[in-house]
């Protein structure tokens, strides 16, 4: 099968200080590609960096046979980014943030399109619909983190790009997780995450590669 | 594109209503800086009137300084900013919506405020209208250029005094176009030019701007 998404020699520098040199990988229809390493050692940039948030210093990245910093390239708008920080606002309530973010990551193609669920089955999914009228500033972490992976099952899109999603949440969240990202690797999705460990992972194929 | 627009115009309008501190301390800093300048001048009502305007205006001024420097901060700390930059929507335009809602929260009481002002330091009516009018048309310059030097500094430590190096001298022709604007009232004369010139510059800054902020955010989060 043809890969989609290929990475060529991929190398950062920050401050003189080199954080990876010549990563290579390449990515097919239904692959998970986790990126291990301790704290420091440059996932998040790596991560970044793959949505163009970051520039890498020498290599490219090739959606679909287009790099994907080219204006032509509609890599951005088939994926879904949950960085380290959750990316919702503090002083809009959990109904108002997940519609924003919905919206915000929604192509007008994927208006058109139903979503994969609707907002309140999420909320439940979730456990969140106890809360949906609170500010999410007075919500847990956990909580909070829960909100930020809520627009992966809301809208459907190809690729995923997790900064460790499994922070702070707890084991039952996890699972949940879990059984949606297995089920998104089932409908040729694909998926890049970072993670510390390797073992609530085990139970899928995936490709790994260590920063250290 | 337009659903983008009014979404982020109306979720950020919500989290100013839901921080008063976004709205209330700028007009309070604004009041109290204006009271300031009729202690220094002491009571000398001649000068009052003929100075007050202008002191009015570079009050606003300070008063926008003071609370611009957060708008982009909570959203960059909070991984907001990177959603919105990550969106297919087109990123100057949500930067656009996100600088009217601030404008709406922060800067319009001012204005609203300001012919109470002019009524506690007895000015003429026709002097108040032409400080609103100029007050109108001048502050969303302000903002968007704000947001402007706000993007530029935002990956940097300390950017509040930077802000006000680069921010205070861009300034300048609007706040001497306001002033001759209010002169040109004060001394009986007609203010359309300055006025028609004050809309256009607002204009080409609406026009343009949201660009520019768009495309400088994009290389300060990279950095």
């Amino acid at each position: 099968m043809q890969h989609q998404l290929v990475a060529q020699q991929l190398s950062f520098k920050r401050q003189q200080s080199l954080l990876f040199e010549r990563l290579s990988f390449s990515l097919s229809a239904g692959d998970l590609f986790l990126v291990e390493g301790s704290n420091g050692s440059g996932k998040s940039t790596l991560l970044k960096a793959l949505v163009n948030l970051a520039k890498f210093t020498f290599g490219e990245v090739l959606w679909r046979d287009c790099k994907i910093d080219l204006p032509v390239s509609d890599y951005i708008s088939k994926l879904h980014y949950v960085g380290h920080a959750d990316g919702i606002k503090l002083r809009l309530t959990v109904l108002e943030n997940i519609r924003l973010l919905a919206q915000l990551t929604a192509s007008s193609h994927d208006i058109k399109q139903r979503s994969l669920l609707d907002v309140a089955s999420v909320l439940t999914l979730l456990r969140l619909n106890q809360h949906q009228s609170t500010q999410v500033h007075y919500l847990s972490q956990g909580e909070k983190r829960r909100l930020a992976l809520a627009k992966l099952f809301l809208v459907s899109k190809p690729i995923w790009i997790l900064d460790e999603p499994l922070t702070a949440l707890d084991s039952e969240t996890q699972a949940l997780f879990l059984t949606q990202l297995a089920s998104h690797l089932k409908n040729n999705g694909m998926a890049i995450i970072s993670t510390h460990h390797f073992s609530p992972f085990e139970c899928f194929a995936f490709q790994r590669i260590s920063l250290n | 594109m337009l659903i983008h627009f009014r979404i982020i115009l109306h979720s950020e309008l919500l989290c100013c209503i839901r921080q008063p501190q976004s709205w209330l301390y700028p007009i309070t800093f604004f009041v109290i800086v204006v009271s300031l300048f009729p202690i220094a001048f002491t009571l000398d009502q001649t000068l009052v009137e003929k100075y007050m305007p202008a002191c009015i205006w570079i009050a606003a001024l300070l008063a926008s300084l003071l609370s611009i420097e957060n708008i982009f901060y909570a959203d960059l700390e909070a991984g907001y900013l990177e959603q919105l930059l990550l969106s297919p929507s087109s990123l100057a335009l949500n930067v656009f919506a996100k600088l009217i809602a601030y404008w709406m929260a922060s800067l319009l009481p001012l204005i609203v405020l300001t012919p109470l002002l002019g009524l506690f330091f007895h000015l003429a009516v026709p002097t108040v209208l032409s400080l609103c009018v100029s007050l109108l048309l001048g502050t969303p310059i302000l903002v968007l250029l704000g947001g402007f030097v706000t993007a530029l500094t935002i990956g940097l430590n300390q950017q509040g005094a930077l802000l006000g190096l680069i921010f205070l001298p861009l300034m300048m022709p609007i706040l001497i176009i306001s002033v001759t604007l209010i002169q040109q009232s004060q001394a009986g004369l007609s203010i359309a030019s300055p006025a028609a010139l004050l809309a256009g510059l607002a204009l080409f800054a609406m026009t343009l701007l949201p660009w520019v902020i768009a495309t400088v955010l994009r290389m300060s989060v990279d950095g």
